[in-house]
C-alpha cells in the first residue's frame, strides 16, 4: 500500500510542477516523472503479466508524445535525402 | 511496514546506480538523439544547468532509456519473475525503435535490472519496492532541480570521459 501511495504522491507532485513550470521545454522532464509514476502505479494496482504490457504501452506512448512535442518545438527533424 | 521503509530507499539507490551507469556507458550525454532532446538540453543550460547533463535528461525524456528499462523490468519481475523482466526488455526494445532511437541503453538496462531485482528478491526484498524505488530515482534526476541534476550528471560524464 505504501508503494502505491508513494507513486501517486510523486505523480501528483510532478503534475503540479508541470503546471507551475512556465518554460515549455522544461515542463517535459516533469512530465517524464509523471509517466514513470503512473506506469509504476498501473502494475502496483493490477499485478498481472498483461499489466506490464499496459504499463509499457502507456509509457512508450507518453514518451513518444514528449519526443514529438519537443522536436516540433525545436523546429522539427531534418530530412536527410 | 518498517522493512518497506528501509527497502524502498535502498531499492532507489540500486535503481539510480543501475540506470545512471548504463546511460553514461552508452554515452547519452554526448549528443541529443533527436532535435527535441537537444532543445531540452539548451533550455536546461539557459536555466543555469549543464549542457551535457541536460542532453542526457533530454534523451531520457525522448526515448525509453535505462531508467525506463529499470522501471519496466522491475514491474515484469514483480508480476512474473525473470521471464516477466525479459518480456519487459523486449517491450523496451520495441519502444526504442518506435521512438526513433538506434541505441541499446534501454534494453541493456532492462536486462541488467531484471537480474539485479531478481537477486534482491532472493535476498528477501519485494520486487514492488524496486518499482517505487525507480520512481523515486527518476524523481531525483528529472523532478527536483534541473539545474543541480544536470550539473551532477555533467560532472559524472566528465569523469567518465
Amino acid at each position: 500500500m505504501i508503494e502505491l501511495l508513494l507513486c501517486a504522491g510523486i505523480a501528483g507532485y510532478a503534475a503540479l510542477r508541470v503546471v507551475l513550470e512556465r518554460n515549455t521545454m522544461r515542463k517535459l522532464p516533469f512530465l517524464n516523472v509523471v509517466s514513470f509514476a503512473v506506469a509504476g502505479a498501473i502494475v502496483l494496482i493490477v499485478p498481472h503479466p498483461l499489466a506490464v504490457l499496459a504499463a509499457a504501452a502507456y509509457f512508450v506512448g507518453s514518451t513518444l508524445e514528449s519526443n514529438a512535442i519537443a522536436s516540433t518545438w525545436a523546429g522539427g527533424g531534418k530530412k536527410d535525402e | 511496514m518498517p522493512s518497506e521503509l528501509l527497502e524502498i530507499p535502498l531499492a532507489a539507490v540500486v535503481c539510480w546506480v543501475n540506470f545512471v551507469t548504463i546511460d553514461l556507458f552508452f554515452g547519452l550525454p554526448r549528443e541529443g538523439g533527436v532535435s527535441g532532446a537537444t532543445a531540452i538540453a539548451q533550455e536546461v543550460e539557459a536555466g543555469g544547468g549543464d549542457l551535457k547533463g541536460g542532453t542526457m535528461m533530454g534523451n531520457i525524456v525522448s526515448s525509453p532509456d535505462a531508467s525506463a528499462g529499470t522501471l519496466l523490468a522491475s514491474c515484469g519481475v514483480a508480476v512474473a519473475g525473470v521471464p516477466g523482466g525479459l518480456f519487459a526488455a523486449l517491450l523496451v526494445y520495441i519502444g526504442n525503435r518506435i521512438c526513433y532511437d538506434p541505441g541499446y541503453a534501454g534494453t541493456t538496462g532492462a536486462v541488467t535490472a531484471t537480474f539485479i531485482v531478481y537477486a534482491f528478491t532472493l535476498a528477501g526484498f519485494s520486487a514492488t519496492s524496486f518499482i517505487v524505488g525507480m520512481v523515486v530515482a527518476i524523481l531525483t534526476i528529472q523532478g527536483l532541480s534541473h539545474r543541480h541534476a544536470s550539473r551532477l550528471l555533467g560532472r559524472l560524464w566528465k569523469w567518465r570521459t
